[in-house]
């Protein structure tokens, strides 16, 4: 099928070939015939009457040349035509002065040859009409139409009249003068004929009259002096005279042009031989092909020079008024574009600005141009500016920068300046064209939204805040980049709702859907912790905060909320309960031998009272007075138990007492008192040494007393290993002059290893191979609260020393 | 040089505490016992006791020397008194190391009348107990004392079982000279039979081991 139908188009297109051929071209074609056959005919007479005599030399021989023309003229399909079109008038023109037909008809093939060498080779190199209009279009035929053509086709020439023994010359004398004469009439009459074929009589019309009396005293001129040389002239002239024609021929080539010079040069080159033929002028005192050697080298040597220069001259003149036109209509555009443009040379100077630029500048283009622009540029942005221009200039590289560039005003704009090399049409590099946009809006634009998503950003980031955003409709999550990492999520990629779900601990998976579910559906806001686990299996708490946003139909569309990992806080509220927890109960380990042994004296002493009064009072004479005095005795012992029982309370109730004056000693005293027991279970002598001025502190009094008995017992434990004897423990008060108190207390033991002094009231740190660590971390932690600080050092005579100081009545904090 | 047996025992009370000693004082007062009260180790440690048995009632936790202090050094006397001991807190080690050392009692307070009472009649009846088997072996020895020395080696022998025969090639003396020695040592020992004698000596012996 498709080849049928390609087949069919074919055929086709050969019927259109066809038609194009016998009807549709004929038309011009037969008027190209025809006027093929007339020049012809007519060249061939010219060529006749100017023969040499008596033996005949063809010094000038037209109708090769017309035939050349014709065929540089026209299209190569329609070639045919015109050969077709030469041959009558070549039979009618030669049979005319008794040539056998043989050779008749070999002469017409080698015509024939010459001018389809010639119009082949010429229409090879140039790919279109000749025109003579430039050097290359001279040069080309000159090479092949006027050398080549003639050249090669005068052996097939020589070889036919040898072939029919036609003549008596021999073979080179026969290819030379067919050469010189073909040569020549090629180099004289083909231009004229192709110069002058686009000669419309209507042109004559917009000549003025000045230029047509120019150009009638150019002919006049021409001819004249070409007779007076060429036909007047004796036969030995001063070789001066030669030299006549030039003036008018260079006239004609600087004024009038190549179709006037060619012109020229054929009525020169037409007088010259004609006068030669008839015995007239410079060319008759030698033999007949000396005279027609002499002449035909003559006139191509005037010719060659003068139609290169005619052709140069137009194409300088034709690419000058093109340049001109492309210069103008660049600078139209560059000046109606609504940027900046510059151009620069290939020394880096700034060779144009438009008229945009020159307006936004408010200078003028002499101020701008080299490197006066540089003048407007930002003082802070110019070297930035410079160096990057010479760096991409050097490398021929493209670039865009910004700067700020003065405007009229005064005002400094941001302007974005793009540059790319330009090269010419040769591809040689020309320098660098650039446009230049004010974006100062948008770069004012860009800053506040970059500084305000960069507060955001720093603000979220430094409070380790995630923001995040879901898109109900696609299902999918954006977040800070900061989020990402924070939820085990890469750092690029589509994440949905599903995939934060799968990150959530398995526990707290429903209730947050539940929440999720529950905030789109009422709109409402939301807020929840809940703990992640991340890729690697860490457990981190995370709190949550958002709320649902609607779109214009009041649909659910986007989520929007932030999160906090407060894995922190809550390691650390764990921390404190547990810390909190433990310290009691070794705060009620520790104590519970002291509160017994206190709470029991009284006890005891209330029981054996009221034992004994119950044993006299069954004597017969009960002793009054004595039960008297027991009673007494049972009621103040009583209420010493109840002393030590609240007092034990306070101890242990949490915030139980309010901040309060306390006397440093008095405190210092009452825990000295408590530890005693303990002291001496462990074998410590316990030793005060309080202050005598008066140093009041506001303050927790059980908290003070917890942390001067965490104290107390770390420095007793400290000495579990000293010697008995050794055991002293120093509690001591003292004033300073910063209105500071300082309680110490000073062991005898071992010291505190060095190692382990900088972290020593750290939680859970401890130098005791079972102790948990505590009492120093409540300490210290009690003392913060206080605005105290809290020390320990080693002694000079050994043990160590803990201290704590307190500002003298001032109020603490929590 | 022997005080009379007959004297009223004494409750020696030590503690620190003001109000329990006054109370336990009126208390062994009203049960009817002689109390004399200290307030610490060294108070009771440097008393004159004038050789009064008793017991003494004694607080373990004390400045100073410790109950258990006092009662190491009591533990050191020839007719050492009996110790109760009476504490505010009672801890484990410290209640078996006590009774090891020989305490009669470990009392907790408060103590009850009753528990209180009891423990002092039992430390007191065996202070009694003690001193009545001192007094005897006292006497022993001072009869032990009066026997010359042929005397004693026949008493030993006697006491070991020997029959006069042995004894008397033992000694290399006459079978004669053992019996007169034999009778002297039954008087000075005032020994009606020879179980008796052995019974003496034993009681002699237990006493110095």
């Amino acid at each position: 099928m498709t080849e049928k139908a390609a087949d069919s188009d074919w055929m086709l297109s050969r019927e259109k070939r066809a038609e194009q051929f016998f009807f549709a071209l004929p038309r011009r074609a037969v008027w190209a015939g025809l006027l093929t056959f007339v020049g012809y005919y007519l060249g061939s007479k010219i060529g006749f009457a100017l023969t040499f005599q008596p033996h005949p030399i063809s010094v000038f021989w037209p109708p090769n040349s017309v035939l050349l023309a014709a065929l540089l003229l026209t299209p190569p399909r329609i070639w045919w035509f015109l050969l077709l079109g030469a041959f009558p008038a070549h039979l009618i023109a030669e049979l005319q002065s008794h040539v056998p037909l043989t050779m008749v008809v070999c002469w017409f093939i080698s015509n024939c040859c010459e001018a389809l060498i010639g119009a082949g080779l010429i229409r090879y190199f140039l790919r279109d009409r000749i025109r003579f209009d430039t050097l290359s279009d001279v040069a080309i035929f000159c090479i092949c139409g006027a050398f080549l053509a003639p050249f090669l086709s005068s052996f097939i020439d020589a070889e036919f009249v040898k072939l029919n023994r036609w003549g008596q010359d021999s073979y080179f004398e026969i290819w030379r003068v067919r050469f010189f004469s073909n040569s020549l009439t090629a180099l004289t009459l083909v231009p004229a004929i192709v110069t002058w074929y686009d000669f419309r009589p209507a042109q004559w019309r917009g000549i003025s009259s000045a230029r047509a009396l120019e150009g009638s005293a150019l002919f006049l001129g021409l001819v004249i002096a070409s007779t007076v040389v060429l036909y007047n002239a004796s036969t030995n002239p001063d070789p001066v005279l030669f030299y006549a024609p030039m003036p008018f021929l260079l006239w004609a080539v600087f004024r009038f042009g190549n179709r006037a010079t060619s012109a020229g040069v054929l009525i020169v080159t037409f007088l010259a031989i004609w006068s030669s033929a008839h015995g007239h002028g410079p060319f008759t005192n030698e033999s007949a092909e000396i005279n027609a050697r002499s002449i035909q080298l003559f006139l191509i040597v005037i010719a060659v020079p003068i139609m290169l220069l005619a052709a140069g001259i137009q194409e300088r003149a034709v690419g000058e008024t093109k340049l001109r036109e492309s210069e103008s209509r660049f600078r139209i555009v560059a000046d109606a574009a609504p940027v900046l443009i510059w151009m620069s040379g290939v020394d880096k100077l700034y060779t144009f600005f438009n008229k945009p630029w020159l307006e936004f500048t408010g200078r003028s283009m002499e101020q701008e141009l080299g490197n006066g622009w540089a003048q407007g540029v930002h003082p802070e942005d110019l070297q930035r500016c410079l160096k990057m221009y010479t760096e991409a200039f050097d490398a021929r590289e493209s670039f865009v920068m910004q700067y700020r560039l003065r405007r009229n005003d005064g005002e400094y704009r941001w302007v974005s300046d793009q540059g790319v090399a330009r090269y010419d049409e040769h591809g040689k590099f020309a320098g660098y064209i650039g446009t230049a946009v004010d974006v100062t809006e948008l770069i004012n634009k860009d800053a506040a939204l970059r500084e305000s998503e960069e507060r955001m950003r720093l603000a979220a980031d430094a409070v380790n805040l995630g923001i995040w955003e879901l898109d109900l409709r696609t299902d999918e999550i954006w977040a800070t980049n900061r989020r990402r990492p924070l939820l085990g999520w890469p750092a690029s990629g589509k994440v949905t709702f599903e995939d934060f779900i799968s990150g959530v601990h398995p526990d707290d998976r429903d209730r947050i859907r539940q929440l999720i579910d529950q905030a789109i559906e009422q709109g409402k806001d939301y807020e929840c912790e809940y703990r992640l686990v991340l890729p690697d299996g860490i457990v981190r708490w995370m709190a949550m905060r958002g709320s649902a946003h609607f779109d214009e139909n009041s649909k659910p569309a986007r989520l929007l909320g932030i999160s906090i990992d407060i894995t922190d806080q809550k390691l650390a509220e764990e921390a404190n309960r547990n810390l909190v927890h433990a310290s009691r109960v070794a705060l009620l380990g520790e104590l519970t031998a002291s509160i017994a042994h206190e709470i029991n004296q009284p006890l005891g002493a209330i029981l054996s009272n009221a034992d004994a009064a119950e044993l006299l009072l069954e004597s017969e004479s009960p002793p009054l007075d004595e039960l008297r005095k027991i009673l007494a005795d049972i009621r103040s012992d009583d209420v010493r138990a109840g002393e030590i029982i609240r007092h034990i309370r306070l101890l242990t109730r949490k915030r139980a007492v309010q901040m309060e004056s306390l006397d440093i000693n008095e405190i210092a005293a009452e825990v000295v008192r408590l530890m005693e027991v303990e002291a001496h279970r462990r074998s410590v002598s316990l030793h005060t040494e309080f202050t005598a001025a008066p140093a009041t502190i506001f303050g927790h009094r059980v908290r003070l007393q917890q942390a001067l008995m965490n104290l107390i017992l770390n420095g007793m434990e400290a000495m579990a290993d000293t010697p008995e004897t050794d055991r002293r423990l120093l509690v001591r008060t003292a004033t300073n002059g910063e209105r500071r108190v300082e309680i110490s207390v000073t062991d005898s033991g071992p010291g505190i290893p060095l190692e382990k002094l900088p972290r020593l009231f750290d939680s859970f740190f401890t130098t005791k191979e079972d102790g948990m660590g505590l009492g120093l971390a409540i300490a210290r932690s009690i003392i913060d609260a206080h605005r105290g600080r809290i020390s320990a050092e080693n002694n000079s005579d050994g043990g160590a020393t803990f201290r704590f100081d307190l500002p003298i009545g001032a109020t603490a904090a929590g | 040089m022997s005080s009379p047996v007959s004297e009223k025992p004494v409750v020696y009370v030590v503690d620190d505490n003001d109000s329990l000693r006054k109370a336990l004082t009126r208390l062994l007062n009203a049960a009817g016992y002689e109390v004399r009260a200290y307030a610490s180790a060294g108070d009771f440690a440097i008393s004159e006791r004038d050789n009064r048995r008793g017991c003494v009632l004694l607080d373990v936790r004390m400045p100073g020397p410790s109950g258990l202090d006092l009662q190491e050094a009591l533990a050191k006397e020839d007719e050492p008194l009996p110790v109760i001991f009476l504490t505010a807190y009672g801890d484990v080690p410290t209640s078996v190391h006590a009774m090891k050392v020989g305490a009669v009692d470990f009392l907790t307070k408060p103590v009850k009348r009753d528990v209180l009472l009891s423990a002092v009649r039992m430390a007191l009846a065996r202070d009694a107990r003690l001193h009545t088997s001192h007094e005897q072996v006292r006497d022993l020895r001072v009869r032990f004392a009066k026997l010359t020395p042929r005397e004693r080696e026949v008493f030993e022998l006697v006491v070991a079982g020997r029959l006069n025969k042995q004894i008397a090639a033992e000694l290399g003396i006459s079978e004669r000279t053992v019996k007169v020695h034999r009778a002297q040592v039954m008087t000075k020992m005032r020994a009606t039979s020879l179980a008796e004698l052995v019974h003496l000596a034993n009681k002699m012996g237990s006493a110095d081991s």
